[in-house]
């Protein structure tokens, strides 16, 4: 194993990292603002994508055109899915929240299985094969755009949570009752989050997509998401980047070395690894918010 | 008992709430505050205090009760089928016990979340006005609020309801593990507040002493009753109320004490 393409694994593992942070990044979105760890946030990704495909197979609208309408539809059934789903279970034990989650993300994989079949479908950016040179490493485009992409939606959210908006969606993720008790809507500002969280998801979905097609194995990104999330710390979206930035090369470099040995496979094994070495070792991440306890 | 027949700000008929389908927190409460006034709500721990504040508040179904019977009105509207924040904005505020400022946020921060009702030049004219009041919170503006001590907690609590402009601020128990010339200082500033404003306070203490030295009536809930109600003077000589909730006659000798608790002459 020579340095060279050591180098290009981690170069182009820090890329796809990226990619997971996006994925995490509608993980934290919800967390940050209404305290609830989002399972379904890997079947939203691949819905969102079967939801361009639709509207650009079937409506033949170009591609641009579909991602937007996509972007609405998802924000729509972002909404949708706090108010039918979640709204009534405000204040309830976290438990049955994660549960039912996780119940929508088995009803919206096994859902797409029934709508649109289980077969491989390609999505074209018309972003180009041929790689990207830095200096003699080779870099893959797709993964470089998506890589920009997620930078400029971390931008995007860091902004908002500092304006008016976000700090009351991080304040209702502080307290409910006392959120209630100042006159902030609370379930406006988590209805809200679901669906800035959907709306991440369809751009996730794209990119991905992009890269391996659109089919069910897309919900599987809920692993790496929720690996980067909990690594990066939950409630940070510089966590997040960070994160998935250190699981994309740690992954990148882990499959190109042991690969070769222990055939195939090494990439979920340093995902699980993480994420437990992560809750077991640090529980709030390398950035997450410690609950204050004064002494 | 003749109080001059003010306007009512807030006025409770009869209310009966319910935790759980079940529990019956508090029977047949009435109070009345009037406009422009400061009431005291005394009572001893798990009196019904709290429960009584969370009715007018509308926090009730958060933690699943509900105001069963009698009658919430605020200025004359009938506000017991309205939504928290519906009842914030008609000018109700209500600072939670033990303080409840948003940790993770900075004193600034809290100011900010507390205006979602209002403009960017509302919000920031009531952040002044909080600060004038609060100095210390306009130096601790940038740290996490986590980290104030317990009396700067208490006072970033009162600016964030303050900043919702209201009508009528209640408070419970302000006083909750504060030292004594933190609870002189809260209650002084209180007061100031209610005189240069004129903003009705419904005072919802277990410090008996103290509240009674800054409001004008007072009511006395035990087991989810009123079991009294009368001027903050008329109380304090109470003999009852000074045995139970003032710590006794004054000059007390040990040896004297009876041996039998004194009873009560009101029945709960």
């Amino acid at each position: 194993m020579d340095a060279i393409s050591l180098m290009e694994s981690a170069a182009n593992g820090a890329l796809i990292g990226l990619m997971y942070s996006l994925v995490a990044m509608g993980i934290v979105l919800i967390y940050k603002s209404s305290s609830v760890p989002n399972l379904a946030q890997g079947s939203m990704t691949m819905l969102a994508a079967y939801v361009v495909l639709a509207f650009a197979n079937s409506a033949g609208a170009p591609i641009w055109a579909a991602i937007s309408l996509a972007i609405i539809t998802m924000f729509i059934i972002g909404l949708a899915i706090e108010r039918v789903a979640l709204r009534r279970l405000a204040g309830r034990p976290i438990i049955m929240i994660l549960m039912m989650t996780l119940g929508l993300e088995i009803f919206l994989r096994a859902g797409s299985m029934t709508i649109w079949g289980g077969t491989t479908r390609p999505m074209n950016l018309g972003i180009s094969d041929a790689p990207l040179f830095l200096g003699p490493l080779l870099i893959n485009r797709a993964y470089a755009f998506g890589a920009v992409v997620t930078i400029a939606m971390f931008g995007f959210f860091v902004m908002f949570f500092r304006s008016r908006m976000g700090v009351v969606l991080r304040a209702i993720s502080d307290d409910y009752t006392a959120a209630w008790s100042v006159g902030i809507s609370v379930e406006r500002g988590v209805a809200l989050s679901w669906a800035m969280s959907a709306v991440v998801a369809t751009i996730a979905g794209v990119l991905w997509s992009s890269v391996q097609g659109v089919d069910q194995s897309l919900a599987q990104l809920l692993l790496k998401g929720v690996t980067v999330a909990v690594l990066g710390g939950l409630d940070s979206i510089g966590g997040a980047l960070l994160a998935g930035v250190l699981l994309g090369v740690v992954e990148g470099i882990a499959s190109s070395v042991l690969d070769p040995l222990l055939g195939g496979a090494s990439r979920d094994l340093v995902d699980a690894a993480m994420l437990i070495l992560t809750i077991l070792i640090r529980p709030h991440g390398l950035f997450g918010r410690h609950d204050i306890e004064r002494v | 008992m003749n109080a001059p027949i003010a306007a009512k700000i807030l006025s409770l008929n009869n209310i009966e709430v319910v935790y759980d389908h079940v529990s019956l927190a508090i029977k047949g409460v009435s109070i009345d505050v009037p406009e422009g006034g400061m009431v005291a709500l005394l009572g001893a721990n798990g009196a019904g205090k709290s429960t009584t504040l969370k009715s007018i508040s509308g926090l009730l179904t958060a933690e699943r009760g509900e105001v069963r019977r009698g009658e919430l009105q605020f200025r004359g509207q009938s506000i017991g089928g309205l939504m928290p924040q519906d009842r914030v904005k008609l000018g109700i505020a209500h600072v939670l016990e033990g303080r409840r400022v948003f940790e993770h946020l900075t004193p600034d921060e809290n100011l900010i979340a507390a205006s979602a009702l209002h403009s960017r030049q509302d919000m920031n004219r009531n952040k002044d006005r909080v600060y004038s009041y609060f100095p210390r919170l306009h130096e601790r503006r940038t740290v996490a609020s986590g980290y104030l001590s317990g009396g700067e907690q208490q006072m970033l609590a009162i600016g964030r309801a303050l900043m919702t402009q209201p009508k009528l601020l209640m408070l419970d128990e302000p006083s909750l593990g504060l030292a004594p010339f933190l609870v002189a200082e809260i209650f002084q500033i209180l007061g100031r507040i209610n005189r240069d404003e004129g903003l009705s306070i419904l005072l919802v203490e277990q410090n008996a002493i103290a509240a009674l030295e800054i409001v004008s009536h007072g009511y006395l809930i035990e087991s989810g009753r009123i079991v009294m109600h009368d001027s903050a003077a008329a109380l304090k000589k109470n003999p009852d109320i000074q045995e139970f909730y003032l710590g006794g006659a004054e000059n007390k000798n040990f040896r004297d004490i009876k041996h039998y608790s004194r009873r009560k002459r009101w029945l709960t």
